[in-house]
């Protein structure tokens, strides 16, 4: 039994646990004794405190024993990606910036998994400040796509993506800004969920863009994946940006054969591989052939979606990443000079090429003279591109396209060229700009390498996401995979 | 000197921060306030550690929309905060929320008065408007020592309003006159408490100078960073003689950022900080824009008290005061509702009871707090009287027997005194110091025919019957000895005069 | 290809407390050109007037005055850099007192 438990769901998990036929302590050995044998390979870890993981574990035992287990999540172990804040724990935001930094204080989406009597496990690898879409930017370590250890897992929420793949833990938290959380997913075979804007607090969530940014949950199920929505989603007076208690009831799922799916027009051929857009394509004909009815849908503003989204990310991270300079905590440069020296050095020691990048371009787009050019036309256009959806969102439930135009490219080759890179993001961007729940589920490969659908829905409609992802995952062998390790 | 040559004017607008009167932080949980050991006020949102995010504190809204209907403003619909972007060690985001396009308050005025051609003239008044003012958070507290410096966020995060004039003062005496006004309205609201000691108001001054009729402004200058009203008036008047000197002597005024060396006496160019001017504002996404409700700004109009000048006007022209203890009495609100408390008791001699208050209460009071340290050094601190051991009531019951006669007024000065050690009753105190005044004509009649029949004051009777006035006085004394000063002096003159005439 | 108009790396890494070797200003110049250059369709395109604020809050989501916890001056110096006296310790700050 002890070899299958990491590849056993989060839910069958909770079923064994309450059951009494298995203890969260054996549970988490299970899974260390996993780690120590495949983390080196697949990096998707840069910190796990084993005695702490089995403490829990322990306390975790010690509550169902005494008839006072907290729900579906007692005793299950979830992953956090190193951005989002647990107390005790670091916070480095795979950064040589906060490579020192313990949080001294607990994200609410901890505090949130604590109630719920989940078990924190781990710290997992991510691009710096989680600027990237391949990982390859952490200053920690290299993380590799479990399906194919030469490849990317995707970013920024690689270490999510892979530890999931890898079968190291039933549950990880990632977070998504233009697509770090459904990209990550498409490119290791998991699922990925980025909410509703304001559905699940950002207290604790290391800003890199504050109106873009969302934690959100990874699984390798549609199941496991709501499970853990359910136990992040809810009101936070600490964060503004946060729906309050009477704002946030989700819209009910209905039939998922019902579902009204559009089409953006265009999309299948903006530069999309073609094994990607056949599997897509045949998820399309699955939904047809259960009843659903599939239209297309105007999107004119979709050209705009990448700029746009660039210059009001670089913006707000440039003001965001302010605070890291050696002053109150971090990396400080050990040559001295006066403040301003040492604050510039510490840096442009702690910060790397990407960070740097974006930190001069949204400099770039708010500086004196630019700033209507360039960021409040941004602005303009991110309203623009919000009433387009919104407009095809009336008239059909989700919109379906592919989360990623190409599968996971070999580590290296897109290093050199950042612009390729954020032409990755073209399907997932817009979502984060109109504040819209999106999903991404597997739904094929492209050789060996997975391939996922991506589903955007109205504000509110995770239920929606989540039932017509279950319709397409009852039907198809790709929930719980992971790759042979 | 404080006003220009007659074909130079000074224009002068003013900045004011005012720290507010809130427990916690206006963005953070923290809590705030004076004499506590370095970074203890200071929470994860105030150090800026990341993953934290701002809160706006009700309160301090509710005390920056209180100002705005003191001043008279208008309270707009939505206000929303920005982010002023700068590296500063004091500064824990590096960037300050503040409020650049949508502010709390927009509009108002300022009535001030400007000292008159004496102490007992009131000076002519004027109103001063208020441009906007915005709800911004504090930064912390650098200190420089030997070949370091050291930073305490405990004032980061500090609830400040800034209160910005339109550039409608003319002179050094209006900078003053405006800000006595200002933080009278602000205290005697509740708004803010202003103690300079404690650095809870600064100001900057920006002074520019043109041609007498001229309707463009010159080029300003901005000094930063002062702390008490004599400092703001010492700066006017040295910028404006500065400005002058470099534009007579055919130079022009330079734009810059300009400190006080107080002790000095002189100002001095800030170092140029470079980038200082971009600030690369943009909407702080973290705060949406609030929509202030029209209830709460009813519910807190109610709060708004009597304008001082206001009331200034009403004690002058309806009760009669004199204008040097109406303008002490005004000056502290909780004062004036005492004195009009004790007038409600006894309402015909209301400049009886204000002479009592404005002089011998306030003395009295003053000196048992032993409080300095107000931002207006020249005014007495505001003093409490809720500790106060006199309850208006009874200073009225003080009055009123002076007014009856029961005792002269120089008793009543003594009664007073005791009245504020024990907080007995005037009429107590009389009756146990036998202070009754003696008003027996009878007695007193024998009483001053003795006293003129001494020869020890003959001389005086000659020289008062010669025609001096005054010389009548030397009676009085021993008059005075022998009735143990219980006699009404008013009756002693009138039979001095009957038995002399 | 060209720079894009009044992109001066030297200003921004100023601006932002940025150093950057001579390479590495030749390598993030040309990238953020092409990068730039991407942008024109957000140059050209045409955009409504008005900026959609999707969110505004009433006073229902501001916090009471009530005091919360505070980390403590030693959990303060522990995660700083440097420290004397329970402050915050940085290179001396040459500023404007005169």
């Amino acid at each position: 039994m002890a070899d299958a438990i990491h590849t056993l769901s989060a839910a069958e998990l909770g079923r064994r646990l309450a059951a009494g036929t298995l203890t969260s302590r054996a549970l988490c050995e299970a899974l260390i004794a996993r780690y120590q044998a495949v983390n080196d390979k697949v990096g998707a870890f840069t910190h796990l405190d084993q005695a702490d993981v089995l403490a829990q574990a322990d306390a975790s035992d010690a509550r169902r024993k005494a008839g006072q287990g907290r729900g579906p999540l007692e005793g299950i172990p979830v992953a956090i990606k190193d951005n989002i804040a647990v107390k005790g724990q670091p916070l480095t935001c795979s950064s040589k910036m906060l490579a020192t930094l313990v949080s001294p204080y607990d994200s609410h989406v901890a505090e949130r998994l604590r109630a719920a009597g989940a078990i924190l496990y781990g710290r997992l690898n991510m691009d710096e400040f989680a600027m990237g879409s391949s990982t390859e930017n952490s200053a920690i370590r290299k993380t590799f796509n479990p399906w194919d250890l030469a490849r990317i897992p995707g970013g920024s929420s690689g270490g999510s993506a892979s530890a999931l793949a890898a079968g190291l833990v039933p549950l990880s938290l990632g977070s998504d800004t233009g697509g770090s959380i459904r990209q990550p997913a498409s490119h290791c075979g998991v699922v990925g969920l980025k909410p509703t804007y304001g559905l699940i607090s950002r207290f604790g969530l290391v800003a890199f863009a504050s109106s873009l940014d969302q934690i959100g949950p990874m699984a390798r199920s549609i199941e496991d994946c709501e499970l853990l929505l359910n136990a992040l989603a809810s009101a936070d007076a600490r964060d503004m940006t946060c729906f309050g208690p009477s704002d946030r009831a989700l819209t009910p799922a209905g039939d998922a054969k019902k579902l009204r799916i559009g089409i953006p027009k265009g999309f299948l051929g903006k530069g999309v591989a073609p094994e990607v857009a056949a599997a897509v394509k045949a998820a399309v004909e699955f939904y047809r052939a259960q009843g659903c009815a599939i239209s297309e849908v105007e999107l004119p503003s979709a050209d705009l979606a990448v700029p746009t989204y660039y210059v009001v990310a670089t913006a707000e991270a440039s003001s965001n990443l302010g605070r890291y300079d050696g002053v109150r905590y971090g990396h400080r440069s050990t040559s001295a000079g006066t403040p301003v020296e040492m604050m510039t050095a510490s840096r442009s020691e702690g910060f790397g090429p990407e960070v740097k990048r974006r930190i001069l371009l949204g400099t770039f787009v708010l500086s004196a003279g630019y700033a209507d050019a360039y960021y409040v036309r941004a602005l303009r256009a991110r309203a623009k591109i919000r009433a387009e959806y919104l407009a095809a969102l009336a008239g059909v439930d989700v919109l379906l396209t592919p989360t990623v135009p190409t599968p996971a490219f070999k580590v290296g080759e897109k290093a050199s060229d950042p612009l390729l890179l954020y032409l990755e993001d073209i399907f997932t961007i817009p979502a984060n700009l109109a504040g819209l729940p999106a999903i991404s589920v597997p739904c094929g490969q492209s050789g060996h390498l997975p391939v996922g659908f991506h589903l955007v829905g109205a504000p509110l409609s995770e239920a929606k996401l989540l039932a017509a992802g279950r319709l397409f995952e009852a039907a198809h062998g790709f929930a719980h995979q992971q790759a042979a390790l | 000197m404080s006003t220009p040559p007659s074909d130079w004017e000074v224009v002068i607008g003013l900045e004011v921060h005012v720290q507010l009167h809130t427990r916690a932080k206006v963005f953070a949980s923290s809590p705030w306030g004076f004499g506590k050991e370095p970074n203890e006020q200071v929470d994860p949102v105030v150090l800026g550690l990341p993953g934290t995010l701002p809160v706006v504190n009700r309160e301090a809204v509710e005390k920056s929309i209180l100002f705005g209907l003191v001043v008279g403003a208008s309270v707009p619909e939505h206000c929303s905060w920005d982010r002023k972007n700068y590296f500063y060690p004091d500064n824990p985001k590096n960037y300050q929320l503040t409020q650049k396009d949508f502010p709390v308050v927009v509009g108002g005025q300022v009535e001030i008065e400007l000292p008159g051609a004496s102490r007992n003239v009131m000076g002519e008044h004027k109103f001063i408007r208020i441009h906007h003012a915005h709800l911004e958070e504090d930064v912390g507290k650098l200190s420089h020592s030997g070949s370091g410096s050291l930073v305490d966020y405990n004032r980061a995060g500090v609830p400040l309003l800034e209160i910005v004039t339109e550039p409608d003062l003319r002179s050094s005496a209006e900078a003053e006159a405006f800000l006595r006004s200002l933080v009278a309205m602000l205290t005697q609201a509740g708004v803010a408490d202003c103690d300079m000691e404690k650095g809870q108001l600064r100001c900057d001054c920006n002074v520019s100078i043109r041609r007498r009729g001229a309707e463009k402004l010159g080029t300003r200058t901005e000094t930063k960073n002062l702390n008490s009203i004599s400092s703001v008036r010492d700066t006017v008047i040295y910028e404006t003689a500065r400005q002058i000197r470099e534009l007579e002597a055919g130079r022009s005024i330079t734009q810059e950022t300009r400190g006080w060396n107080a002790e000095l006496a002189r100002g001095y160019v800030l170092r140029d900080k470079e980038d200082a001017h971009d600030y690369r504002y943009f909407p702080d996404p973290d705060i949406p824009t609030l929509k202030i409700s029209r209830e709460t700004v009813a519910r807190l109009a109610k709060l708004v008290p009597e304008n001082l000048y206001d009331r200034q006007r009403r004690y002058v022209d309806k009760l009669g005061l004199p204008y040097t203890a109406a303008s002490v009495l005004v000056n502290d609100r909780a004062l004036a509702e005492w004195f009009e408390a004790a007038v409600a008791a006894h309402p015909v001699n209301p400049s009886g009871i204000a002479n009592l208050v404005a002089n011998d209460l306030l003395r009295d009071l003053a000196a048992s707090a032993g409080a300095a340290g107000a931002f207006d050094e020249s005014a007495p601190a505001p003093v409490s009287l809720s500790s106060c051991p006199i309850k208006p009531a009874q200073l009225a019951g003080l009055v009123k027997l002076t007014d009856d006669g029961v005792i002269s007024k120089q008793q009543a000065k003594e009664v007073f005194t005791e009245m504020f050690k024990s907080g007995q009753d005037a009429a107590a105190i009389v009756d146990a110091k036998g202070l009754r005044q003696n008003s027996d004509t009878g007695e007193l009649e024998k009483i001053v025919q003795e006293v003129i029949a001494d020869p020890a004051v003959a001389k005086s009777i000659a020289e008062y019957r010669a025609g001096n006035e005054k010389a009548i006085n030397a009676l009085k004394g021993p008059i005075m000895k022998r009735t143990q000063g219980k006699a009404n002096p008013v009756l002693i003159d009138q039979l001095l005069r009957k038995f002399l005439a | 290809m060209t720079m894009a108009e009044g992109f001066d790396i030297d200003h921004l890494a100023k601006l932002a407390r940025l150093s950057l070797t001579a390479e590495e200003k030749t390598l993030y110049s040309s990238q953020l050109n092409q990068i730039l250059s991407h942008f024109q369709a957000l140059a050209d395109a045409d955009l409504p007037a008005t900026i959609d604020d999707a969110r505004v809050v009433d006073e229902a989501a501001l916090r009471s005055d009530e005091p919360g916890p505070v980390l403590g001056a030693d959990a303060v110096t522990r995660i700083a850099p440097a420290s004397r006296d329970g402050q915050i310790s940085v290179p001396r700050v040459v500023d404007d007192e005169s």
